[in-house]
């Protein structure tokens, strides 16, 4: 009977234990969605030049024009009717593709979309975007600590961006 | 609200890799757009979408309000078998979210 009390205090102490990581377990549970929310990098989105929205979401890098990366704007390409809905194609046969970026110079905020790329992703990339006016449309590919840049010139006849 | 609009997608093996169509429906207000009684619209956008094949989360996009109404997406998985689980969600400003997934063919 002289274990008794140790034993109580085991079980207190295994009591506790397991009770401290289930907290941990629920409140790392329930940061959850808060977490994914603030990812979303609103000083990169909000922000009114293709350059303040290059530095908020890449940081400096070196950019380099670069004719590795191909990219479509709109169908036929160059010219969009409705500037509601441009396609967009990004193609490009660099490797370690880190980050995809696709900004439209005059659009109130340029920044229209941001990809974080894994190595199971592969090109091309098509989607969707607005176009206020004629702009410029950029592609910006960070690929080994480098950006890679290419720019369309695009005209529309309805701005897109209600 | 009448009938809403489903978010669809497909996934499609093609010479060994996987095709991935995503067509999500949703407004995609800017908070610049106005009604016919020329009230702004609040803006409301999807913010973040993400893939996973399998468990394995594979892609993330985040979205600004450029992206097109009910935006759609086309991309490349490497490799792929028949029976790959692929599932897409998205959550936009207000925090509603979204769930599509398919099998692949």
């Amino acid at each position: 009977m002289t274990h008794q009390p140790d034993n109580n205090r085991r079980k207190l102490i295994k009591g506790a234990i397991s009770a401290s990581t289930l907290a941990i377990v629920a409140a790392s549970g329930l940061l959850l969605p808060k977490r994914v929310l603030a990812h979303w990098p609103s000083d990169a989105f909000t922000a009114a030049t293709v350059e303040d929205a290059l530095l908020a979401l890449v940081g400096d890098a070196e950019v380099v024009d670069d004719k590795l990366v191909s990219f479509k704007v709109g169908a036929p390409p160059s010219y969009a009717v409705n500037g509601a809905s441009v396609p967009v194609e990004v193609r490009s046969s660099l490797q370690n593709i880190e980050r995809i970026a696709i900004l439209v110079d005059k659009n109130p905020n340029p920044l229209a979309m941001s990809l974080e790329m894994t190595p199971d992703i592969a090109l091309p990339f098509k989607s969707m975007i607005k176009v206020a006016e004629d702009s410029e449309v950029i592609a910006v590919i960070r690929a080994d600590g480098k950006l890679y840049r290419t720019s369309r010139k695009i005209e529309v006849d309805i701005g897109g961006c209600a | 609200m009448a009938i809403k609009a489903r978010d669809r997608i497909r996934a499609k093996l093609k010479e060994g890799q996987t095709t991935v169509r995503v067509l999500l429906a949703h407004p995609m207000h800017t908070g610049r757009g106005e009604n016919e009684q020329g009230e702004l619209i609040a803006a409301e956008f999807i913010q973040d979408i993400r893939c996973w094949r399998n468990d394995n989360e594979v892609l993330t996009i985040k979205c600004g309000t450029a992206t097109a109404r009910n935006p759609y997406f086309s991309f490349q998985l490497t490799g792929g078998a028949a029976g790959d689980k692929i599932m897409i969600r998205w959550v936009d400003n207000l925090g509603a979210k979204g769930v599509a997934e398919t099998f692949l063919q």
